[in-house]
C-alpha cells in the first residue's frame, strides 16, 4: 500500500481537501507553503527533535504488558507508552512540531479547540515556553467534565473560551476556533489537535505525531526481533491512531485496527462511531466519514470520553477504510469502563478513558491470536484527568 | 437572459445600484420565511438570498448561527426551502432567488438542486467551496445556475483571477476579515480591492459583511455595484418573530434601499 498522500490538493481518495470560507484560503496557503519548506529543513527538524527528546521525553517506552499477556494467554501484549510523555498524552507531539511551525511564520497569537482537554494543555504548555498570546476553545460540557484541565490550561497562562453554541462539546470548540481564525487570520495561528480540519492540517498533524510509528519500528526490531503482527489505537479525531499506523501502511503484513466510540452501542445510534456507523460528508473543511441525517446536518454524539466525542474523522482514516488496509470497530462505554479497570490492576497503568477504547478490544481480538504474535496498544494518554468522571459514572463517595 | 443578470442590467440602466437581503429559511417558520420573501422585496430588496441552516455554519457569526438553530429545530431542510421558493414564484417571478449555504447539504440533495432551476432558484453560493473549484466536480451541474463566489481582503490576486473565471451572477466581495455580522470596515482597502476585480472582469460586485447602518451602506454601494444585509435583517427578524409584526424590518430595508439610491 502506498502512502504518499495526501495527492497536492490534500486530497486521500476522495477524503480531505480544503472546505472552508474564502477567508481562510490564504492562511491554508501559507501555512502550506511553509511547512513545504521547513519540513525537510535540517535546521527546523533538529530543533523539533531536540525538543521531543529534551521537553517531552522521546522516546517513550515500548512496554512489555505481563499480566495482560498472562490473562489473554495467546499473542504477547506490548504498551507504546504515549501516557508518559510531559502533559501526559501523545498531543503534546503536535503541539511542540506546530508550535515551532508558528515561531517561523512570526506569529504571535495561538488558538486551539480541545475536547478532552489534553490538546489545550498541550497547546497552552508551548505557548507558554515561548510566551505567546493563548486562547483555548472548549465546549462547556467538556469544560465540566475535564475540570482539573481547564486549571491546567489556566496555571500555564492561557485564556479558556467557553463555547455554549450546538452540543457544546468539541465539534462546536472548532466551530468557534474557526470563526476566532477567520477573524484574526493575520497575527494568529490555528494550532488544530487532530488530524482532522482543512489540508494541510491532517498531514501536518499526521507527520508530528507519526515519529510515535517510526520509535516503533525500531523497538519492535529490538524488542521481540520483527515488526508487530497487529498496532491497536484509539480513534476519535484519530490523530495518535494516524501517528502509529502511518509508518506501517507500506507494510502490508502488520495489522491496523482502530478503536471507536461505541458510547451506549452502536445499534442505539448515541455513539461516536463515523468510520462504523456514518457516511461521506463535509465537515470542519474536510470531506470524511461523519455522523450525519440524510438531510446533511451533523448529529450529535454520545461518549463517555470527551476526547472520542466528535461526529467527523480524519480524512486519512476514511480512506485507510475503504481501501481496507486498516480496519475500524467500536466498543461501548460499558466495555471501556471494565478494561480501564482491568489496566489499572493488573499493569498499574491509568490509561485516559480515550485510551481504554483500545484495551477494550482486546477481548475480541485476543481469543483469534496465536503465542509466537506480537500486538501492540498505543497507550495514547493517561487518565488522571478523568477521575472526576470516573467518580461521577461509578457513583463512587470519596 | 438569467434573472439576476437581467435585474442587475435593469438597475444599471436606472443608475440604481442593487440590494441584496439575506433570511434563514425557516426562521422563525417556513410559512413567515414566504411572508418575509414578499415584504423584503416590496420594501426594496432586489435579490433574495435565502439562508439554508446548517448545524456548523463555521463562516457565521452568533446573530445567524442562532437563525441557522431555530430553523433546524423546525426541521428545515433543502427540500422543504425549495417548496417555499416554489410558493413564492407563484407571486413573484421577478425577483432573483440565490441559495446560500454549507456544502454538506447540497451534496445531500444533489439531483433537487440541479432541478433547481425550474422550481425557480436563480444561483447558488457554496459557502465552504473555494472559488476556484467547480462545484461540478461535487455533482451540482446545471447551466442555468448562477454559481456566486466570494472574494475577500485575504483572497490573492492570482486566486482573484482563477474565482472571477468560474464565477457567473456576480461576485460576493467579503467586506471584513471575519464571521457574519462583525464589524470595523476598511473601507479605503475594500474600495482597491474591489478596483481590481473591476480591472479584469466585468462580472457585477457585490459587497456584504458587516453592513449595519445606512452609512455603511451608501460608503460601500459607491465603488460596488450594490451590496448584501444579512445579520441586521436577521437580527431584527428574530426581534419581532413574537407578535410577527415586521414592519420594523421594513423600515429597516426602505431605509438602507434609501441610502444606497
Amino acid at each position: 500500500m502506498k502512502d504518499n498522500l495526501p495527492d497536492k490538493d490534500g486530497f486521500f481518495g476522495e477524503y480531505g481537501g480544503k472546505f472552508v470560507p474564502e477567508t481562510l484560503m490564504y492562511a491554508l496557503n501559507e501555512l502550506e507553503q511553509t511547512y513545504k519548506t521547513l519540513k525537510d529543513n535540517n535546521d527546523f527538524n533538529a530543533e523539533f527533535h531536540r525538543d521531543l527528546a529534551e521537553f517531552v521525553g522521546r522516546p517513550s517506552p515500548l512496554y512489555f504488558a505481563k499480566r495482560l499477556t498472562e490473562h489473554y494467554n495467546t499473542a504477547s501484549i506490548w504498551l507504546k507508552r504515549e501516557d508518559l510523555n510531559h502533559t501526559g498524552a501523545h498531543k503534546i507531539n503536535n503541539t511542540v512540531g506546530q508550535i515551532l511551525l508558528a515561531k517561523y511564520m512570526g506569529k504571535k497569537r495561538i488558538i486551539a479547540e480541545t475536547g478532552a482537554g489534553q490538546h489545550g494543555v498541550a497547546t497552552a504548555t508551548v505557548a507558554a515556553r515561548l510566551g505567546l498570546d493563548c486562547h483555548i476553545y472548549m465546549g462547556s460540557e467538556d469544560v465540566r467534565r475535564q475540570s482539573l484541565n481547564v486549571y491546567r490550561m489556566k496555571l500555564l497562562g492561557a485564556e479558556v473560551h467557553e463555547v455554549n453554541s450546538g452540543s457544546a462539546t468539541l465539534k462546536d470548540a472548532l466551530n468557534e476556533a474557526l470563526r476566532d481564525w477567520v477573524t484574526n487570520i493575520e497575527d494568529t495561528y490555528y494550532i488544530i489537535g487532530s488530524v482532522t480540519g482543512p489540508h494541510p492540517y491532517p498531514m501536518i498533524v499526521r507527520d508530528f505525531n507519526a515519529v510515535v510509528g517510526y520509535e516503533l519500528i525500531d523497538q519492535s526490531q529490538e524488542s521481540f526481533g520483527r515488526m508487530p503482527d497487529s498496532i491497536i489505537a484509539c480513534v476519535g479525531g484519530g490523530s495518535n491512531a494516524m501517528g502509529i499506523f502511518y509508518p506501517f501502511i507500506k507494510m502490508d503484513n502488520v495489522e491496523l485496527i482502530g478503536v471507536e466510540a461505541a458510547g451506549k452501542g452502536i445499534e442505539t445510534g448515541e455513539h461516536a462511531a463515523p468510520l462504523n456507523d456514518g457516511t461521506p460528508g463535509v465537515l470542519h473543511g474536510a470531506k470524511s466519514y461523519l455522523m450525519q441525517d440524510k438531510s446533511g446536518q451533523v448529529k450529535g454524539t454520545a461518549s463517555i470520553s470527551a476526547g472520542l466525542d466528535y461526529p467527523g474523522v480524519g480524512p486519512e482514516h476514511s480512506w485507510l477504510k475503504d481501501v481496507k488496509r486498516a480496519k475500524y470497530v467500536a466498543v461501548s462505554d460499558d466495555e471501556v469502563m471494565k478494561a480501564f479497570h482491568m489496566v489499572n490492576k493488573m499493569e498499574g497503568i491509568l490509561p485516559a478513558l480515550e485510551t481504554a477504547h483500545a484495551f477494550a478490544y482486546l477481548d475480541e481480538l485476543m481469543p483469534n491470536m496465536n503465542k509466537d504474535q506480537h500486538i501492540v496498544i498505543n497507550v495514547s494518554g493517561r487518565g488522571d484527568k478523568d477521575l472526576n468522571s470516573v467518580v461521577e459514572i461509578e457513583d463512587i463517595k470519596l | 437572459m438569467k434573472r439576476i443578470e437581467k435585474k442587475l442590467k435593469e438597475l444599471s440602466q436606472d443608475n440604481q445600484k442593487a440590494f441584496v437581503g439575506y433570511i434563514v429559511a425557516g426562521d422563525p417558520d417556513l410559512e413567515t420565511s414566504l411572508q418575509l420573501m414578499h415584504l423584503s422585496v416590496d420594501s426594496g430588496v432586489d435579490i433574495l438570498e435565502i439562508g439554508v441552516p446548517f448545524t456548523d455554519p463555521i463562516a457565521e457569526g452568533p446573530t445567524i448561527q442562532q437563525a441557522h438553530d431555530r430553523s433546524l429545530e423546525n426541521e428545515t431542510n433543502l427540500q422543504k426551502i425549495i417548496d417555499l421558493i416554489c410558493k413564492f414564484r407563484e407571486k413573484d417571478t421577478n425577483t432573483p432567488i440565490i441559495l446560500m449555504g454549507y456544502i454538506n447539504n447540497f451534496l445531500m440533495y444533489k439531483d433537487l438542486i440541479n432541478r433547481s432551476h425550474e422550481l425557480g432558484v436563480d444561483g447558488v453560493l457554496v459557502v465552504d467551496i473555494p472559488g476556484e473549484l467547480s462545484l461540478e466536480d461535487y455533482g451540482i451541474d446545471n447551466q442555468d445556475l448562477d454559481i456566486i463566489s466570494l472574494v475577500s481582503p485575504t483572497t490573492s490576486k492570482e486566486r482573484v483571477k482563477e474565482i472571477v473565471k468560474n464565477s457567473t451572477g456576480f461576485i460576493y466581495y467579503v467586506t471584513l476579515r471575519g464571521v457574519t455580522g462583525s464589524s470595523n470596515l476598511d473601507g479605503n482597502e475594500i474600495e482597491q480591492n474591489i478596483k481590481y476585480i473591476k480591472s479584469i472582469s466585468s462580472i457585477p460586485v457585490m459587497a456584504g459583511f458587516g453592513i449595519k447602518n445606512s452609512d455603511d451602506a451608501k460608503l460601500l454601494s459607491s465603488f460596488s455595484d450594490g451590496i448584501v444585509i444579512g445579520s441586521s435583517i436577521v437580527e431584527l427578524i428574530y426581534k419581532n418573530s413574537e407578535n410577527k409584526d415586521f414592519h420594523e424590518v421594513s423600515d429597516y430595508i426602505s431605509n438602507m434601499k434609501d441610502a444606497i439610491r
